[in-house]
């Protein structure tokens, strides 16, 4: 078999054709990168100076500025809960509700909510579901003057998805966030978020998100993030520097050409009215956030209608990451899985001109490189064994182009970094910083390959059809330090 | 690509790799410094201010007191960036306040510097800088630069036009409202709440004579405009306007008539009028939303709501539903629900 | 001498507001969070707190009605920037808001309530 092997990617044709097809790919994946940085360094410079000019404060004070609800989904989460519940109810937005979905927990989150906020029930009978989901069982609000703000939706088990379709359902604003309840949002997370909406001019905003950061061993006081640290094992840390360089590099720069495509689950703000036209969430497939996104500019192409779907550089929402390799290489199984099935959804768009850029520009993108990515370094891992047992390589140049290509991951990821020291102030102590550093360069080692391991078994999965859900992530819970 | 080449590259990866570390270092070092500055300068200030505002009869703060310690703490005509933020709070703190200590604080802006900084940066051909340099002038109550800013009302950059249309109604008032309907550009959200705002803050007294010779616009932005001032101030006389936009074509237009009517109770007859429209509204989520209006704002009109119960839209029938069952009419719903599903039975309440 | 209690995170506001208190005959705390109040002045009783309501950590309605759970005082005067009328609904249905100013506020509104209760 290694003869007949060797014989086919002997012939010089194949031996030729591989070695093009990963440096072309190389070579386009660098411009993108390069692109990327530039873009992106454009619109974080924009972005803060546009804020110059709708501070804060002009937002916390103004009338007439559209209501958001917050919509969070929580399932089995009675450990936490009421933490969590207090934390979302503290965001500071004149016009806020806030929307608890119990998605049919078996725990006791429910009693605990009941007693903590002195919810009472509400008659659901007439409740509308433009969006079909899972039974509503009961509406609950607060009897406390305290509470006004909050609504608790307890229905039947039925998944992310549902969950937030039930509060989309439920919510009566302008605006709808889609989070999870075990994330801490920053105070003034939705005065930033609404802001692109305030300031929508030619365009109509369908989406917008917000940097998300990892925040495993920090410190969390009354719901607020009271300290940001470095997470202690490897795993976190290095997702870290992999959300700054997603977020801050790879969105802002789509963003940038209104290229988005993906508005992430765990924060992201969209008109309601957007949300029900398109039917809300895709309760089918465990990538929704990225389905959505895609859907929801799909909508707008076709009534034609321009539209633009935005990202924030600042981290306005803080998750813990998985803490291990098993729980990583679950969360990118998901992901994988997700990815596949959102391509497949929207294979209609591939190359198509009717939708424009889309068609033509970002679907390709994210077929070739973020679906193609892990398959293409599978292979590429496959064809370095099987060269190498032949002796056709030459170890010397391949040795200096690892360590070429190796050293322009590092660069990218330093640009990322320093990017976002000079533009935010979460990282600002030297160790830190050095810290995040060290794990930038440890990526490539410890981390990635457990990745396109995680990516691998998702295609693998999705291939043989084996039958997978979201899959547990268990989480640690954040440091919580009482006031 | 050989050796030679590959470690070349290498080489001037490394080189670059060795500028980010720099840039790193430079900038959290630059920043450390920065912020302790901003710090100072922020505490100064706000002493300085309350010490002016509240003068102790015993010990008084004296003009050349205050120009001593900015200077002190870094406001030179050299430092630009310390001159900066200086404007940005003292921008902050005249947004703050009204009445008596609002003259005096304009007062003392008077004698303090930066000196005709923002005007200068008006002439920048950088729209951040121009823009900035509109706002701080209106923020500032610069009236005497109204000519050079008026300019900029129709320019192609939004920032720009905006701060200067901002300013338009700073320093005319509602004789604003002479132009502002006509502008050659669309106006964002966030203008039209800022020039609410600012007219609502600086000319509480409402001139009526601009404001109905405006209606004559059929700018969709102008429209939606006009109605947010005749709701924030209140104005009765001119529900007439909203109402009439309730069946606009246009979509915004509509929800924000919608929204503007909440803030009104209006008159049987207008109520009438409402309810007479409310089938020429297209869009489902908005006549559910002027459907709650007409509902806490009117006695129940059993035959209006039978009509909607009957009507075609699933959410308004629900809604409608709910109105009547909640209200003595638990009846017509169960009759309407039989007719609908006549094999099962209700389960509600 | 009676005492007042000002939480204001604004720096600015919080030093106008305390030269206002100071001069009206009153001794002021002055405080930029809950957080910076003392055991011993968690023990006076107030004859006026003078607040924001933003802050981290806490929602508006949530700190007002510990304000008026842990701390004594006869007057609650809440002086914020979110002042739309919504929010002032609310901070009035908890009742015990002796004032509801949203900025921009006249200064000497408030002033007169001092000195008023001087008298």
């Amino acid at each position: 078999m290694l003869d007949s092997l060797e014989t086919f990617f002997g012939s010089g044709i194949v031996f030729d054709l591989t070695n093009y097809f990963f440096f072309t790919y190389g070579i386009l994946l660098l411009c993108l990168y390069f692109t990327g940085v530039v873009l992106a360094s454009r619109a974080i410079r924009r972005t803060k100076r546009k804020a110059n000019f709708l501070q804060v404060a002009d937002v916390v004070s103004a009338t007439d500025i559209p209501s958001v609800t917050l919509v969070a989904p929580a399932f089995n989460e009675g450990m936490t809960i009421i933490e969590n519940v207090k934390s979302l109810l503290s965001i500071q937005y004149p016009y806020y509700e806030l929307i608890l979905v119990n998605d049919g927990s078996k725990d006791d989150s429910m009693e605990k909510l009941i007693r903590e906020f002195d919810l009472e029930k509400h008659d659901a009978s007439f409740i509308s579901q433009p969006i079909p989901t899972a039974l509503v069982r009961n509406i609950y609000r607060s009897r406390n003057k305290k509470y006004t703000h909050l609504t608790v939706i307890d229905k039947n088990n039925g998944g992310r998805a549902d969950a937030l379709n039930a509060g989309i359902n439920f919510a009566t604003t302008e605006l709808v966030v889609c989070t999870d309840a075990d994330c801490i949002i920053e105070q003034d997370a939705l005065i930033k978020m609404v802001r692109p909406y305030l300031e929508e001019n030619k365009k109509e905003i369908i989406a917008c998100g917000g940097g998300i950061g990892i925040a495993n061993d920090s410190i969390i006081r009354n719901g607020v993030m009271k300290e940001l640290r470095l997470p202690n094992s490897i795993v976190p840390m290095v997702q870290v520097v992999e959300y700054i360089r997603a977020f801050l590099l790879g969105r802002m720069a789509w963003g940038e050409i209104n290229g988005l495509m993906l508005v992430s689950g765990a924060f992201g703000m969209y008109p309601r009215k957007r949300l029900l036209e398109v039917g809300g969430f895709d309760a089918k497939t465990v990538g929704e956030d990225l389905e959505l996104c895609i859907r929801l500019r799909r909508h707008m192409e076709d009534l034609g209608i321009p539209y633009k779907v935005v990202y924030l550089p600042e981290t306005l929402c803080w998750t813990e990451g998985p803490p291990d390799y098993s729980i990583l290489v679950k969360q990118r199984d998901r992901w994988a899985r997700g990815l596949w099935e959102t391509m497949a959804i929207n294979k209609k768009l591939f190359f198509n001109p009717k939708y424009r850029f889309m068609g033509i520009l970002y679907y390709p993108y994210w077929l070739f490189f973020e679906f193609g990515a892990p398959l293409v370094e599978f292979f590429g891992l496959l064809c370095i064994i099987a060269f190498g047992l032949f002796g056709w390589i030459n170890w010397p140049v391949a040795i200096l182009l690892f360590l070429a290509v190796y050293l322009l991951g590092c660069i990218f990821s330093t640009a990322a970094i320093f990017m976002y020291v000079k533009s935010f102030d979460h990282y600002t102590k030297p160790r830190q910083v050095i810290e995040l550093l060290l794990a930038a360069y440890l990526e490539p080692f410890v981390y990635h390959p457990v990745i396109v391991f995680g990516q691998m078994k998702g295609y693998y999965k999705k291939l043989f059809r084996i039958q997978s859900g979201w899959g547990t992530m268990t989480r640690k819970g954040f440091k919580v330090s009482e006031s | 690509m050989n050796e030679v080449t590959l470690l070349l590259l290498i080489k001037i990866l490394l080189v670059l790799l060795v500028v980010y570390w720099i840039a790193i270092g430079i900038s959290m070092f630059y920043r450390r410094i920065r912020m302790r500055r901003l710090a100072i300068i922020e505490e100064t200030f706000a002493d300085l201010v309350s010490r002016y505002l509240y003068n102790d009869p015993e010990n008084p703060i004296s003009i050349s007191q205050i120009n001593d310690r900015l200077k002190k703490i870094g406001i030179r005509p050299g430092n630009r960036n310390n001159i900066q933020y200086l404007i940005s709070l003292m921008i902050r703190t005249q947004r703050t306040i009204i009445g008596s200590n609002f003259i005096k604080l304009q007062k003392l802006y008077g004698m303090i510097p930066p000196y005709g900084v923002s005007i200068a940066k008006i002439g920048s051909w950088n729209w951040y800088r121009q823009a900035r340099g509109i706002r701080e002038i209106y923020e500032m109550n610069q009236s005497h630069y109204l000519d050079e800013v008026l300019k900029y009302r129709n320019d192609k950059n939004i920032y720009v036009r905006r701060e200067a249309q901002i300013a338009m109604v700073v320093f005319l008032g509602w004789e604003s409202l002479r132009f502002l309907p006509y502008l050659k550009w669309n106006m964002t959200l966030w203008q039209q709440i800022k020039i609410v705002e600012k007219l609502y803050d600086l000319y509480p007294q409402p001139d009526l004579k601009w404001l109905q010779k405006a209606y004559e616009t059929d700018r969709s932005f102008a429209k939606r405009l006009l109605m947010r001032i005749i709701r924030k101030f209140e104005l009765h006389s001119e529900i007439d306007y909203i109402m009439k936009h309730l069946t606009d074509e246009d979509y915004e237009v509509r929800e924000t008539a919608i929204y503007c009517i909440k803030t009104f109770a209006v008159s049987r007859a207008d109520m009438s009028f409402i309810k007479a429209e409310f089938d020429k509204i297209p869009e489902p989520t908005q006549q559910l939303q002027l459907m709650n209006y007409i509902f806490e704002n009117s006695d129940i009109d059993v035959p209006f709501y039978l009509e909607q119960l009957y009507g075609p839209n699933e959410d308004i029938r629900l809604s409608v539903a709910e109105i009547l069952w909640n209200n003595g009419h638990k009846q017509k719903v169960q009759e309407f629900y039989l007719q609908q599903y006549p094999n099962t039975s209700m389960h509600v309440g | 001498m009676k005492k007042v209690l000002v939480i204001q995170e604004d720096l600015i506001i919080l030093k106008i507001l305390e030269r206002l208190v100071n001069l009206n005959n009153y001794s002021c705390k002055a405080i930029r969070s809950l957080n910076e109040l003392s055991i011993e002045d968690q023990q006076n009783n107030f004859d006026f707190i003078i607040s924001d309501i933003l802050f981290e950590g806490i929602a508006p309605l949530q700190f007002v009605a510990q304000v008026q759970e842990i701390l004594l005082h006869k007057n609650l005067l809440i002086v914020t920037n979110m002042g739309q009328d919504k929010i002032k609904q609310e901070i009035f249905a908890l009742s015990g808001i002796a004032g509801f100013y949203a900025v921009p506020i006249d200064l000497d509104e408030i002033d007169a309530t001092l000195k008023a209760y001087n008298e």
